[in-house]
């Protein structure tokens, strides 16, 4: 007999004694305790936070008894601010006071857990194969490899081990490396600011691996890319503190009280101190009751609102010359001074690029970069001149005339060539050669769609011997906004009643709000701007970042800043909350999460190219190029090109980056160089040009070319962000969907291959890392348990507030969960005993795209040139993508992961352009983390061991948490700008934030120069300031703040100034209206996805006190005319479904709502109460079951100053919010809850 | 051998040593008569599927639907605070006795509470079982109605004790509205939805003590 029932499982006797013998357990009576025993009894306090996606970063007291969790309460001991202006406490909000509970909730993963057909294949397969063969032998073969990918999402879990769950992911990984390349082993994980440890632990596995990280801010369509076109900056903005100092506050599109709910308290106080409050919200949103005023622009027409407000602007207060700051600002400040060519087309003339030194004879002097120089006019002299700043300047100066320029690129307004004071002329109105027409394109649908207006223009010699005529960019601005300057001609309006774009008059027809009103609310704006030099704001949000064209809204906002001061200024200028978390120790980070201490450069890629590719979106494109190109374009230069196809095109230019990225196996690309004697990136070269090695996205369905294997950790993408959710299941995973669209009608690529028979089930494994079982989970081969935001060591920052965070490990991970470092500490040493015997060291071909803040932005000035039709050399790092050679010795992932490496000392570490020297820090790090004894290629290298090292490493190097980082970094951009900035950081040189500190209470940064704001005793952080107070130029084109872009593409895009668009035509409704029909009438509703009060942000709603709160499951807020016609009434079920697919749930009839839209709360899961679809006679998605993915051209722009790819900073975008859907009540409710096996035989 | 230290055993995530001590349980029950016809269907079950079938019903029937799930306090505390208390709790009886959970578990897992109940005196056992058969009834009736046989471990259970189970009403109170207007904010200002406690002495509760207070 075993015994088996003898042995105990769960339990083990108390031992008697303990320490040896000096301590005794003794079981007296502790009645005697229970006297003053009570409710708030606890063991200790410990402060963390919740990593949730919502950037609060609020401060939590979590009480633990007996090592487990008993409550949580909100913390108040942060650091006071300045006199005059409130606390920031008590941050946190009902919802996040609810999340105690979850640690221990049912919903917990609390093993690893493995599809069953899966473990159980693997378990037959590993009596006779080794691991790696094992993972081959199932996933290469067709028809087992079906089995469990078909069962993706329809359960079927059993619990595994931690070791056989992490052999199998390491020998996939190892045989995905050997068989298909590095590239293919792919890793999406959201905002690492909410969890930065966590984040980087497996962004530092894949990059020793060779793995790819995926961009989410892009994809979330929460990145504006106006602010890279504007500023070179991925976006930077005040933290809430500051909307205190503003004394006009405009909130648009933007529910504060609801999504920033720690911080809205700052937009109560400011009112009681008597700023006015302006709500833009096209449904009655909570900020609205904020409001003096409440403007209610249909949605998706916000920037034709905007458009008018600057009307007005331009109008009273340039044109009427009321304001000699806003002149000056606009002087200093922004590109308006600077010259634009205009270029003749038909009858008239149209903006093209804006001068360049290299335009004129002798590039007038400038012997660096003269086509990154952008000229102006000195008022004074009447000279043409190459100011101080542009972007010429900031590249490469030391190589010429003895580094003569070296330090000229700041703004001080000074002739950069002679180094004189100049004084810009804004406009050519008294002193041009002729009065012109100039062309404007219009997509508003009702006037010409090229509106001619007259404009001051000179003309000018050219290197060439001929001539050209300019203008400058105010002059542009003035006609492109429609003001009538007195210089007659048409499409402009001498009053704001005119019916002529871009009057208050014009708007109304667009956005239904009355005239008075914008009139009104642009002149107090202007005025208080003009008042206060700067303290008018706008806080702006998803509502307006959401749509196709959402780069029109947020640059006719950005431009109403500009022209009225206010950006960069205290209580002024631009405040986007849009899912953005702050990383404010980026550059400590970076080199920890990406492993660049180890080896550069790191494979990243832009998210929402990916996913419209491998999940096919782009087989279903609806959109043509030719719907959305100006009239002034060329459109010969686009023939029959797609969406795809230009993605393509700007991949092998090096405009965006690649992933997977040579068709061909990087590892043997460099070893049939080698073979074949030739260094691996001419061989590569040749090959590309040569047509016998492809790039991937040449052909996303050719098998060679998909994603293997995938990592999805702190991300719900399946149940939250994952815009054409059913195009995930069909084509990323192979299983079971609704997608009703059929592919006709579609647009098909001309350049990038199209295979008829599509490609379905790309993924070879989907590894999930959750502490819930979320939508995404049930969707993985491999669900690892993770630690809570109470169960690990961790940091967290925010941009609403300027203080370091911890997470901290209150009680250790439950069950079987560990935290992600350990999880990932533990794959490295997998992978290392598994792979790396098998791999070796292999060298590894690395494409990276032309990048911001490096001389590669620089790449490609002027005419965009393809060098695949023979439009130029394929020369890597100009006109194609950087190829690098990296050595990867794959027997040392473990060791590198757990240790700092070389090449901080050798390389130095930095970021945004600018490097500083760090050997000190990793010295002092190897202090405190303690130095690798063992033998190898760590030993003697910083320790990496814990998460806590890991939050050192981050602490350590980055200048916002370690003083003498800053003091340096502030030296090192000195040297470029030739000025002195230190004295922003020398005060605190010697502070320096340790993880302890901040676990003791949060701690205020310290300013740094890789952000454009400062901390300080006398102002609250806000975007720009260092740009206007220091001179530093902002990291674009003109080194100014630009109306103008001028980017052939962005230009035959009809972007090159702001203007107004309607949203795009998705064409997903009409092939499905009356096709499914079931009696009930049939609304059609454009279909909008906002953040909700009762889930926990985007990351879960799943929480039985707020679905206790709301409805208890799905719902679809829509408004009572819409109801009334459909004849539905509230609470009933509703299908929602459009040719992407389906979705139920009960509906919300509200006042609140206007005609026309219907609203779904995102991240409303289907694993809470989600009965099947009348449609697909499957279960209802999720909102992104109705959603398609479409890709913007502009943003595939790469290799041109500001407009140069980066991490998370430019890309195409995942728009939702111009996608139209079919709304109706429901016949029958069927809960589809017979067993899956006889749910498929019915 | 104690019936609780059996029934924890069955009631454990199957894995192959449990299928290999099949004899052994079997000899076991064999002092138990009743217990073992009520325990026929799973010892059936186990008998007669591959392990990897027995680990997916597991996982599918405890981990994956909360409304069986294994952890008591889940069916009386849900998402509440008093959770992490009432844990507490438990878990110093269980030091009382001179036990403590040595594995990954928390103190309120029904099959560690089983282990525990098999290793004291049965008179405690009783009485502890006494307190909690309301909520074990509960999730058997679940079991039950899905047709689970794992129901029969708690049907066993049910015969263990003189108790007649009362109705279990599913926590929280659903209904904000009601629980605003019966109880009004607590004195800390934030538990509309749960009654507070009172101060003082704790001793280790399975069910909510002021919704059947108030019910009676």
């Amino acid at each position: 007999m075993s015994h088996f029932l003898d042995r105990l499982k769960f339990l083990s006797r108390v031992k008697s004694t303990f320490s040896d013998g000096h301590g005794a357990v003794v079981d007296e009576d502790r009645k005697w305790e229970n006297g003053y025993r009570s409710r708030w009894q606890h063991d200790k306090i410990v402060r963390s936070t919740h990593g949730v996606n919502c950037t609060g970063s609020c401060s939590w007291k979590v009480y633990v008894k007996n090592g487990l969790i008993t409550w949580e309460t909100q913390q108040t001991d942060y650091p006071r601010t300045r006199p005059d202006l409130p606390n920031h406490e008590p941050r946190g909000c009902p919802r996040g006071a609810s999340y105690s509970w979850y640690v221990y909730s049912a919903q917990r993963v609390k093993y690893p857990m493995i599809r069953s057909s899966l473990i159980d294949m693997w378990r037959e397969a590993r009596r006779t194969l080794d691991p790696i063969a094992a993972w081959a032998s199932i996933s290469q073969d067709p028809e087992k490899s079906r089995r469990y990918k078909r069962e993706r999402g329809q359960g079927g879990f059993v619990r595994a081990d931690w070791d056989t769950a992490t052999e199998i992911i390491a020998a996939a990984n190892a045989f995905t490396i050997d068989k298909f390349g590095p590239d293919r082993i792919i890793g999406f994980s959201p905002i690492p600011a909410m969890s930065m440890v966590s984040y980087a632990a497996g962004a530092r596995y894949l990059s020793l691996l060779g793995g790819v990280c995926l961009s989410f801010y892009d994809w979330y369509c929460d990145l504006p890319p106006a602010s890279p076109q504007t500023w070179g900056e991925q976006t930077d903005v005040p933290e809430s503190a500051d909307w205190y100092n503003a004394t006009y506050l405009m909130v648009w599109g933007s529910n504060v009280p609801m999504t920033r709910t720690p911080d809205a308290h700052f937009y109560t106080e400011v009112r009681y101190k008597g700023t006015k409050t302006v709500a833009v919200s096209s449904d009655f949103g909570e900020m609205v009751k904020f409001g003096d005023i409440w403007l209610a622009p249909r949605q998706g027409t916000d920037a034709a609102l905007a458009m008018a407000m600057g009307h007005v602007v331009l109008k009273e207060f340039h044109h009427g010359g009321k304001s000699d700051y806003f002149r000056d600002y606009a002087k200093q400040y922004t590109d308006m001074p600077m010259l634009v060519l205009l270029r003749e087309h038909g009858d008239c003339l149209v903006p093209d690029h804006f001068l360049r030194a290299s335009h004129l004879a002798g590039n007038h002097g400038e012997a660096n970069n003269p086509e990154w120089k952008t000229l102006e006019i000195d008022a004074t002299t009447g000279d043409l001149v190459v100011p101080n700043g542009t972007i010429g300047f900031r590249w490469g100066e030391g190589k010429v005339d003895d580094g003569a320029k070296v330090g000229r690129w700041n703004l001080e307004q000074k002739d950069g060539g002679s180094g004189r004071e100049v004084d810009p002329l804004l406009s050519l109105i008294d002193c041009r050669d002729e009065v012109a027409g100039v062309g404007f394109p219009y997509f508003g649908g009702e006037h010409d769609e090229l509106l001619v207006r007259n404009v001051p223009v000179k003309r000018i010699a050219l290197a060439d011997g001929g001539s050209a005529l300019v203008t400058t960019v105010y002059d542009l601005q003035l006609a492109n906004y429609g003001v009538d300057r007195g210089l007659g001609g048409g499409n402009v309006a001498a009053s704001f009643d005119d019916d002529v774009p871009y009057t208050p008059a014009w708007q109304e027809k667009h956005t239904t709000v009355k005239r008075e009103l914008v009139i009104q609310v642009a002149r107090e704006f202007a005025q208080n701007a003009h008042d206060t030099h700067g303290k008018s704001m706008v806080i702006v949000g998803a509502a307006l970042n959401h749509w196709y064209h959402m780069d029109m809204t947020y640059r006719g906002i950005i431009n109403l800043l500009m022209m009225c001061g206010c950006v960069g200024q205290s209580g002024g200028g631009w405040a986007h909350y849009v899912g953005q978390e702050k990383l404010r120790p980026q550059f400590g980070w970076a080199p920890l999460a990406f492993a660049t201490d180890w080896s550069r450069p790191p494979r990243q890629m832009n998210g929402t190219s990916f996913f419209y590719a491998h999940t096919s979106q782009w087989r279903h494109e609806k959109l043509h190029v030719d719907d959305i190109l100006a009239p002034t374009a060329d459109r010969g230069r686009y023939g029959k090109l797609s969406l795809i196809d230009l993605n393509a095109k700007s991949e092998r230019m090096g405009w965006l980056p690649s992933a997977p990225q040579l068709r061909t196996n990087p590892l043997q690309v460099t070893a049939a160089a080698e073979a074949a004697g030739q260094d691996p990136v001419a061989y590569a070269a040749a090959q590309l040009k040569a047509g016998t090695l492809a790039m991937s996205c040449d052909d996303p369905d050719d098998p060679a070319n998909f994603p293997r294997n995938m990592f999805v950790w702190r991300s719900n993408i399946l149940g939250s962000s994952g815009k054409g959710h059913e195009y995930f299941l069909k084509y990323l995973l192979g299983t079971q969907n609704a997608l009703f669209c059929d592919e006709s009608d579609t647009v098909h690529p001309s350049e990038v291959t199209y295979r008829e028979q599509a490609a379905e089930g790309k993924l070879d494994l989907l590894t999930v890392l959750d502490f819930r079982m979320s939508t995404t989970c049930l969707y993985g081969d491999i669900v690892l348990p993770t630690a809570t935001w109470y169960e690990k060591d961790d940091l967290n920052t925010s941009d609403m507030h300027p203080f370091i965070h911890p997470l901290s490990e209150a009680v250790q991970p439950l069950w079987e969960s560990k935290t992600d470092w350990e999880i990932y500490k533990l794959l490295a040493k997998q992978f290392s005993e598994i792979g790396g015997p098998y791999l070796g060291t292999r060298k590894d071909l690395v494409l990276t795209p032309l990048l911001h803040d490096t001389p590669g932005e620089l790449g490609q000035p002027l005419e965009p040139r393809d060098w695949k039709h023979g439009e130029c050399d394929l020369i890597p790092g100009k006109t194609a993508p950087n190829m690098t050679v990296v050595e990867r010795d794959y027997r040392d992932i473990h060791r590198k992961f757990t240790s700092v490496g070389p090449l901080l000392d050798k390389l130095g570490n930095g970021g945004k352009g600018i490097n500083w020297d760090t050997r000190h820090e990793v010295r002092e790090l190897a202090g405190l983390t303690r130095a690798v004894t063992e033998p190898g290629i760590s030993e003697g290298r910083p320790r990496l061991d814990s998460a806590i090292d890991a939050a050192e490493m981050i602490l350590t190097f980055a200048p916002e948490t370690n003083g003498h980082v800053s003091v340096k970094a502030w030296e090192a951009l000195g040297r470029i700008t030739g000025r002195d900035h230190t004295h922003l950081a020398v005060g605190r040189e010697h502070d320096k934030i340790r993880f302890r500190d901040v676990q003791a209470q949060p701690r205020k940064i310290i300013s740094a120069p890789t952000w454009s704001g400062l901390e300080s005793e006398e102002v609250s952080y806000n975007a720009g300031y260092t740009n206007v107070h220091e001179l530093i130029p902002w990291r674009t084109l003109t080194g100014r703040q630009q109306f103008y872009q001028d980017h052939r593409w962005m230009l035959d895009f009809g972007e090159g100034s702001c203007v107004y668009k309607p949203a795009i035509d998705t064409r997903s409704v009409a092939p499905m209206l009356g096709r499914h029909g079931n009696g009930e009438h049939e609304l059609v509703l454009n279909w909008i996805t906002p953040h909700q009060k009762w889930g926990i942000h985007s990351t879960y709603s799943d929480n039985l006190r707020m679905l206790t709160l709301s409805r208890g499951g799905p719902h679809v807020w829509i408004s009572e005319t819409d109801a009334a016609q459909a004849g539905i009434r509230d609470n009933d079920w509703i299908e929602v479904f459009n040719l992407n697919g389906t979705l139920t749930a009960r509906v919300v009839v509200s006042q609140r709502v206007p005609p026309g839209m219907c609203l779904m709360y995102h991240a409303q899961e289907k694993i809470v109460n989600v009965p099947g679809a009348e449609t697909s006679g499957k279960r209802g998605g999720i909102h992104n079951s109705v959603t398609r993915a479409v890709l913007k051209p502009t943003h595939m722009i790469g290799g041109y100053a500001q407009q140069a790819y980066g991490f998370n900073y430019y890309g195409t975008v995942g728009s939702n919010r111009d996608e139209f859907v079919v709304l109706r009540k429901m016949k029958k409710v069927k809960w589809l809850e017979a067993p899956r096996d006889a749910a498929r035989e019915g | 051998m104690s019936l609780y230290r059996i029934l924890s055993a069955l009631l454990s995530y199957p894995e192959q040593d449990l299928l290999d001590a099949r004899d052994e349980i079997a000899a076991a029950l064999a002092a138990h008569p009743a217990a073992c016809d009520t325990l026929r269907p799973l010892t059936d079950f186990l008998a007669a599927h591959r392990l990897i079938a027995l680990q997916e019903n597991y996982v599918a029937t405890f981990d994956r639907n909360p409304a069986h799930s294994l952890h008591l306090f889940e069916h009386i505390h849900g998402e509440s605070r008093d959770r992490g208390q009432a844990m507490v709790d438990l878990l110093a009886e269980y030091q009382r006795h001179g036990v403590e959970p040595d594995v990954a578990e928390l103190p309120d897992h029904v099959p560690l509470f089983l282990e525990f109940l098999g290793l004291i005196d049965e008179d405690e056992a009783e009485a502890l079982l006494d307190d909690a058969i309301h909520v074990l009834a509960a999730i058997g009736r679940r079991l039950a109605r899905n047709e689970s046989p794992y129901a029969a471990v708690f049907q066993v259970l049910r015969t263990l004790t003189r108790v007649e189970p009362r109705d279990q009403t599913d926590p929280p109170i659903r209904d904000m509205d009601e629980a605003l207007e019966t109880f009004g904010p607590g004195a800390d200002g934030v538990e509309p939805l749960l009654k507070p406690q009172p101060g003082g002495t704790h001793t280790v509760h399975f069910h909510p003590r002021g919704q059947y207070a108030n019910a009676r």
